[in-house]
Order: C-alpha cells, then structure tokens, then sequence
C-alpha cells in the first residue's frame, strides 16, 4: 500500500505512508469494524475469529530506518509505517477515518493547557513497556534530552518547534510531565501536530552509549545524549538486525517486530502480548510483503492468493469488479492533503503574470475539477476546493470551502476576467495584452504590450491519471486563450531540478520552472499552512509573499482561537498562492472475510491492524 | 584502462547533471541546513576532483559508499541483487541458448519449410513484443485465470533460495528465454545458412559423414561465432538487470536499482553500477574472444 503521488513532502508524510488505507464507504459490506477501545466479540459478519495472519501489499514503501528518530539525512517516508506499531506518538491521530485525536490509544490520559496556553501539563496512562517495566514521566524527559541535544540530526526537526519552543521540562510525578513553551500555542496545533509527533522512548533499556554498556542517565548531559544518540541511530540503520537487536524488542505499541528481510524490505508483526492498550490484537501475525511496482501487486490482487490488504492503483480503477468478484471488498480512502499547481512568481518570464491575482484567478477558474474527479478520478478524490480537503478532514473546512471554494468552474467568468484587465482574449488560441500598465483595467506591473498568455506546466510522470489531468487543465485553460505547454519528469528528477524561488534568491539556474504540480502535500492532523504559504516556509517554493497570509498562519499556531483556522482557510483560498487541484484518494482493497480494515486511519502513521479479525 | 575510463566519464557526466542530490533525497521541503548537512555528509560540497579521488580510493578499497535514499552501503545492496540478476538472466539466457541454436540449425536445414516459416513466424512475433506485454499476458493466463503459477518471481535473496523456488522462476525465466529465444535463433538460422553453403560441409558429406555429424561437428560449430558475439555483448546485461521483468515479477534487482537511483541523483548507486557493468563489458568481450579461438583456431591473438 502506498499513496499513488509522491508526497511532495518528506517529513510530515511519514504518518500517509502508510495511510495510504484509510477507508469510508465500503462499496460491499467492509463494515464491523471494532473501533478503538471496544472489544470484539461478534459482528454483523459472523463471530469474530481470533488469530490468523493478514498480508498486506507493501508497494515501493520499504523503510530502512527502527530507530524513531532517523538522521536528517534519512528522510524514507516509509520508517514511520515500521516504527509507529511498536512506539507510538504521545498524541493518537485520527479515530477510524475521522480527523480527531483518538485518546484511547495516546498515552496521555489528558492534555491540560494553562499560563495562557503556555504551559502544557501531560498526564500519562499508566502502561507499561512489553518488558514489564513502567512507562513513566522519565521516558518523556529521555526522548526530550535526546532531540534537544541533536536536533539538527533529526529529521523531523523544524526549527521553532520541539523541542526549540519548550522553555523547560519539569516531572512532579512519575506520571505527569509539564513543558513550559517559550510561547503562547494554539492547543489544536500543539497537540494535533506536535504531540502526536513525538513517540515516548523506553530509558531503562535505551539509554547507554555502546551494545554492552551499562544503561544509565547518559542523556542527562550533552555530550550524553549526543553519544547515546549517535549509538541508537547507528544500531537504528543496521537493518539485518531490526529484527533480533535486544533495544528493538522493548515497545509499548501494541505490536513486536518478528521479523526483517533486510533484502527485499518485507517485515512482520507480532502482537505485543504485554500491550497496555485496550485494543489489543486479535490477529496473530500481519505480514507486510513488498512490491516494487503496483503492476506486480494488482497481479497478485488478481491472482488472489498471496495479499489479503492491497491498494488498488488509480489507473487500474475498471479492475474494481473483478476483484470484488474474486472475494475482496473496496473502500475509499480520503487522504488528507492539499493537491496543487503552484505558481513560480519570481520566474524570470512569466513572474510578472503569476503575480497578478486576476490570472492566477482566472486559471483556478478554467480548472474543471468536478469534472476531473468524476471523469480520471472515477470518484475517489477531493474536490479541491481550496487548502483543506473536505473529504479527509472535514472538521476543519471552511463553510467557503465546504460550498465549492471561491472559484468554481467558469469559463466565463475567467473570459470576463481577463477581458476587464486588458487582455485581448482568443478563445482556443493565445490571448494577448492589450492595454498594459497598472491601473485597474490594465494587465498589470511587468506585463508588456502583446505579451502572450503562455505557461509551461512540469507535472511528475509515470502516472495515466496525472497525464490525463494535466492535459484537461491543458484543454480547458484554452477556452480563455491561455496556452499551457506541457512537461513531465519523473518525481524524484522534479524536485531536484526545480528549485525553491524567493524575493531573495531566483537564480535563473534553477527557477526558470512556471507552474509545477508536485502531486500533493501532506497534512497532520491538524491542517497547518506552515512551511507552505508563509514567506519563509521551506515548501514556499514558488516564493509567494504576504504579510496578511504570514500573520493569519501565525494565528493559527500561535493564537487561542479556533475561528482563526477559518479566516486563514478562505484567505489563502481566495489569494490562490497555489492553485487548488483534486486530490486523489486511495483505493483500499481488503478480503471480504477480513473486518476492522475500513474506515482506516489514514493519521495514525500505521494500518491499525490491531483493529483487524476474521469472522469465522 | 577501459574500467578506468568508464569511471572518469561516469563520474564527470553525473555531476555535469543538472539538480542537487540532496533536494531530491530530502524532498520538498528540505531547508538550507538539512541540505548543508547533506551534502556534508555525503562530502558534496567538496571540490570535484576531490570527490573523485575520494570515490577511486574507496572502491579500491571494495567501499562502494552509502546511498543517498536507501541509506544502505551500496556493497551490501549490489551484492543483494546481483546474484537475483545472475540467476534470472543467466538461466533464461542458458536456456535460450538451449533451445535457439537447434532451433536455428533446424530451420537452416529445412529452410523455406512449413516448419521454418512458421519458427520464423513465431519469432519475429515474440521478437516485436515488448516484453512488458508477453508477461502480463502470461500472468494473466497462468496465475489469474488458471491460478497454475506464482505471480511473483521468488522472494529470496540467496542463490540457493531462489533455485528451490522454481515455480516462481517459471514465469520470469521463461517470458525472458522466449524473447531471447526469437532473437538468438534468427543469428543461428543465418549463420547456418552461411555454413551449409560451405565446401568443407560438401566435402564432408561427400566423404560419407552421417548428417547428424556433420550438423554438430561442423556445422553447429562454424555458425556459433556471432552468437559468441552476441552473448559476449550481452554479458553486461546480465549484471545490468532486467527493469521491466523485476517490475513485473517483483523481483528487485540492478536493473531496478540503477532506474530508482537515476531519477534521484544517486551517485554511489550509480557510479557502482555503472562500474560494474564496465566491468562485465570487459570480461564479455575477453570471454568472447577467447572462445572464438577455441571454436576456431584460425582466429588468434598475437601481439605485433
């Protein structure tokens, strides 16, 4: 299982990885599922059978990377999928398919805020690790230790948060851990997309700086937490012993790993049988069997044999019957993302016009995107409406967003638009300007006389429903006489050769890029604009600027209301820093005998399968 | 020297490629100082020649470095996947050999049949088909519809592990010795046609050698020195990997290695395959021409 787009960011996507299963609206009875906390006994399926053993498609996902905490070098998506079952985060995301923490399986038993939000009290469950040992408040302070100290070699780190924004760290108690934040937070940012980041390590076994050496309170110091670190890390890549290192073996996720096959990346689970949790597994093993390409494991899922979760590529959507047919049901899974074309406003060429609003509008309003979702998407995707997708986080949409976004399809509305800005429109050919200069009726600064309206769109190949959807664009962008030349590159070139442009820095070397789709961005569980829209966000890469946008980001993180995601949400909607696509979902196909598998969590960073059972 | 060159062209040509290795391993979002990290890390930001001399004495050193995105040492990782190469495609090109060289003399001999004409048929069918194609349609026949075969080829990394799978090797061993089948088969049919027409093969039959003879002892010999040629051009092939069977069959290989790594700026990656595809050019053609004299003792190799 995989998210069919490459994640156009590393980091933060850990957690989608996997959640490339999440599923709502099971087209043929995937219902009966437990849910977090419930126990299974029976289903409108039959008898819940324990034990048995799931296999599920692991399509070019292969981590290589136990260790929670990979170096900032190591940015493989895919370790979170491993490390998450055994260690998971403080904060649970996601319940099912809602976009919500789920508190019976964080390890807080409750997050206070106080000191007008800077003040943030964390009291923990009262579990224990597999080893029998206690999980207390000094595995919190061990894990802080530790990334204070090295938190430029973690890749997750994002400077300004953790741990950059806690003062200090006081445990009163064996269960209770208080961080004082050098700022006033946001409760719904802290928790949903900095807590739910940070797993809780196991300091009666891990902290010592060498295989045989004694475990102590290395971390306590620096250079300590530095050693012990580095030695964790090391042991951490070395993936012919994931399986059977000692360190590995002491988890408080409700899952051991039983095994690794450092050559093809394949792995299983074993229930943790010590797990403290109440959604203990009912499966005895779930094995994750990788794939190179999801043409080898659509084969399998033909075949029937061998997968029992798989995920059905977008391009092969007309395979859905015959594979219901042959015994699996299939689900939709949202994924919380926000898929786009961003504009490159500092393009030596072209900046001048991407810096207009009204072209910017005018090319949101020729994209189709019902259209795109109904017609190469079959259905399975969000529609795009703006920043936060409707399907995978709901809660979160703007009443804008939730009646179809600023900028519904409107050819011509995007004629009159152009039109009423000097420009000569030719429906199916190239408009021009005609009236060039800055007044309101005028093309706008930098714009010349008879300058056409030509883009060049460089998307990621190696997709049909990408291809399909950029040639629509390409089609329907003609009605106002816009003409987009089209260009695709393989994911991994794209990001390599087109560089980040800022006010600051456009080297022609590596921004001569026009309008890019990366596929999409991945969100936590809070959908956060952080490091997308704000001037100084590392995945700004098109270089859009506002002080407006930075301050209402900022509202968002940093101020105690709620209703500031909103006003952030339908600005950044109808300024367009991006323009907004549909956003695909995955398809999820899991045996009909299999329940529990859907709505899955497409937050938690893990498959759930403790939730998962046979019914006899 | 040829080795030598191929790693100073490789080298060069890489880093003359446009794109930074740390923006496509970090991603998106990479800030300037993950990437200065990176390239810290992976000694990027020292001056080229330095990094070359540094990558010469590494793998002098049998230190092919570490890749950038599997963050594996590139040893370990070839040595992996080699093996699954030398065993898919030196069985498929074994029995392609097998079959094509009687196949070849056989249609020689009988040529303009019915016989020839339909092998030839069947060749130049399979030869236009890209391989991609020929597997899909015999996974869809013998693991879909008729649930006969694994769609996978084996999972194992070890030689002996693959062998004692051998139904998992059906399918990807047999969709390659076919399409090489239809290759191999035309050069024999050729080269036997030129053989038959030889006065030595008059002579022989005029001396009363029965025909069996005659094929195997002369003509099978005279006619296999372009397959020679050809096996020992297809030498680095067999290292290089196979990109489309190891997708199909999932069956992660070089050929899969060198593709991934090439569209995410992997230099060790690259610069090792590439390396060890130089290297088994070399040794195919050193092979090659030492078979040739063997097949033919007129051919020798003297010094002027």
């Amino acid at each position: 299982m995989r998210i069919h787009r490459r994640l156009a960011a590393t980091t933060v996507a850990l957690t989608l990885a996997m959640a490339a299963t999440a599923c709502s609206g099971s087209s043929s009875g995937g219902g009966g599922a437990i849910g977090n906390g419930n126990s299974a006994t029976a289903s409108a399926h039959g008898p819940v059978k324990r034990g048995g053993t799931v296999t599920v498609a692991e399509v070019a996902a292969t981590p290589n990377f136990v260790f929670p905490f990979a170096p900032a070098t190591n940015t493989d998506g895919y370790n979170a999928n491993l490390s998450n079952p055994l260690w998971p985060n403080l904060v649970y995301s996601g319940d099912g398919a809602q976009s919500i923490t789920n508190p019976q399986e964080g390890l807080t038993s409750s997050i206070t805020y106080g000191n007008d939000d800077k003040q943030v009290t964390l009291d923990l469950k009262s579990w224990n690790w597999s080893d029998g040992q206690p999980i207390t408040s000094r595995d919190f302070t061990f894990v802080y230790n530790l990334i204070k100290a090295n938190a430029s070699n973690w890749s997750g780190y994002v400077s300004g948060l953790f741990p950059d924004d806690v003062a200090s760290v006081s445990t009163p108690d064996a269960h209770t851990v208080v961080l004082n934040l050098t700022k006033s937070y946001n409760p719904n940012f802290f928790t949903d997309d900095v807590l739910n980041e940070i797993p809780l390590l196991p300091q009666h076994a891990w902290d010592k700086t060498s295989v045989n050496g004694a475990v102590g309170n290395a971390d306590e110091t620096t250079a300590g937490a530095k050693a012990v670190y580095a030695f964790l890390q090391k042991q951490g890549g070395d993936m012919a012993t994931f399986a059977t290192n000692p360190l590995w073996k002491v988890v408080d996720g409700p899952w051991k790993l039983a095994s690794f096959n450092a050559g093809n990346g394949g792995y299983s689970y074993v229930p943790n049988t010590a797990y403290s949790g109440q959604d203990k597994p009912i499966l005895s093993k779930v094995v994750e069997s990788p794939f190179t390409t999801d043409t080898s494991e659509l084969n399998a899922l033909r075949s029937g044999g061998l997968l029992d979760v798989g995920s059905l590529p977008q391009n092969d959507v007309q395979q859905a019957g015959a594979l219901e047919a042959s015994g699996y049901n299939i689900a939709d899974v949202p994924i919380p993302g926000v898929a786009e074309i961003i504009p490159n406003f500092y393009n030596a060429q072209v900046g001048p016009l991407l810096r207009q609003l009204y072209i910017r509008q005018a090319l949101e309003d020729l994209i189709d995107r019902p259209q795109i979702v109904s017609k190469i998407y079959a259905g399975y995707a969000d529609p795009g409406n703006g920043p936060v997708p409707l399907k995978a986080t709901g809660p979160w949409a703007s009443p804008l967003e939730k009646s179809g976004g600023p900028y519904p399809y409107s050819p011509t509305k995007a004629t009159a638009l152009l039109k009423a800005h000097g420009w000569k429109v030719v429906a199916g050919g190239t408009s021009t300007c005609q009236t060039p200069g800055t007044g309101a009726a005028d093309c706008g600064a930098g714009i010349t006389a008879g300058e056409p309206l030509k883009l060049s769109l460089t998307y990621g190949s190696g997709t049909a429903t990408t291809d399909e959807q950029s040639a629509a664009i390409q089609s329907s962008e003609s009605q106002a006489g816009i003409t987009i030349a089209l260009k695709s590159e393989p994911f991994n070139t794209l990001i390599a050769d087109l560089g980040p442009c800022t006010a600051a820095s456009h080297p022609a070397s590596a921004c001569s890029w026009q309008l890019v789709d990366y596929g999409y961005n991945p969100y936590g569980l809070y959908p956060a604009a952080d490091g997308m829209f704000n001037s100084t966000g590392s995945g700004n890469v098109g270089g859009y600027a506002s002080p407006e946008m930075d301050q209402l980001i900022n509202d968002t993180e940093y101020g105690s209301q709620s209703s500031s995601f909103f006003a952030y949400e339908d600005y950044a909607a109808t300024q367009l820093p991006w323009l907004w696509l549909p956003n695909q979902d995955e398809i999820l196909v899991y045996r009909k005998t299999l329940q529990g598998v859907a709505p899955l969590n497409p937050f938690s960073g893990g498959l759930n399968p403790e939730v998962w059972y046979y019914t006899s | 020297m040829v080795v030598l060159g191929v790693m100073v062209l490789t080298f060069v040509m890489l880093h003359l490629e446009p794109g930074s290795a740390a923006r496509a391993t970090l991603g998106l979002k990479a800030t300037p100082g993950r990437i200065a990290i990176f390239n810290q890390v992976n000694g990027l930001n020292e001056p080229l020649y330095q990094q070359f001399f540094t990558y010469v004495k590494q793998v002098l050193e049998g230190n092919f470095g570490t890749s950038y995105s599997l963050q594996q040492p590139v040893a370990t990782l070839i040595s992996q996947r080699l093996p699954r190469d030398a065993v898919l495609l030196g069985l498929s090109t074994v029995f392609a050999l097998a079959l094509s060289l009687p196949l070849g003399i056989y249609q020689a001999v009988r040529r303009g049949s019915a016989g020839d004409n339909v092998l030839t048929a069947v060749a130049f069918v399979l030869y236009s088909m890209p391989d991609f194609f020929f597997a899909l349609v015999l996974i869809d026949i013998f693991c879909v519809q008729v649930h006969l075969l694994p769609t996978q080829a084996p999972q194992a990394i070890s030689v002996s592990g693959i062998l004692s799978d051998p139904r998992a090797l059906l399918l990807p061993v047999g969709t390659l010795t076919l399409v090489s089948v239809s290759g191999y088969s035309r050069y024999m049919r050729s080269s036997a046609i030129d053989s038959l027409a030889q006065d030595y093969i008059r002579v022989v039959r005029a001396k009363g050698l029965p025909e069996r003879l005659v094929l195997f002892r002369h003509v099978l010999r005279n006619s296999m020195l372009p397959i020679i040629t050809v096996l020992g051009l297809s030498a680095p092939g067999i290292v290089a990997g196979a990109v489309i069977a190891e997708q199909v069959f999932n069956y992660p290989g070089m050929g899969l290695l060198f593709f991934q790594a090439a569209t995410s700026h992997d230099y060790p990656i690259l610069l090792a395959s590439t390396l060890v595809v130089g290297i088994a050019t070399v040794v195919g053609n050193l092979v090659a021409d030492i078979l040739y004299s063997l097949l033919d003792p007129r051919i020798r190799y003297v010094s002027v």
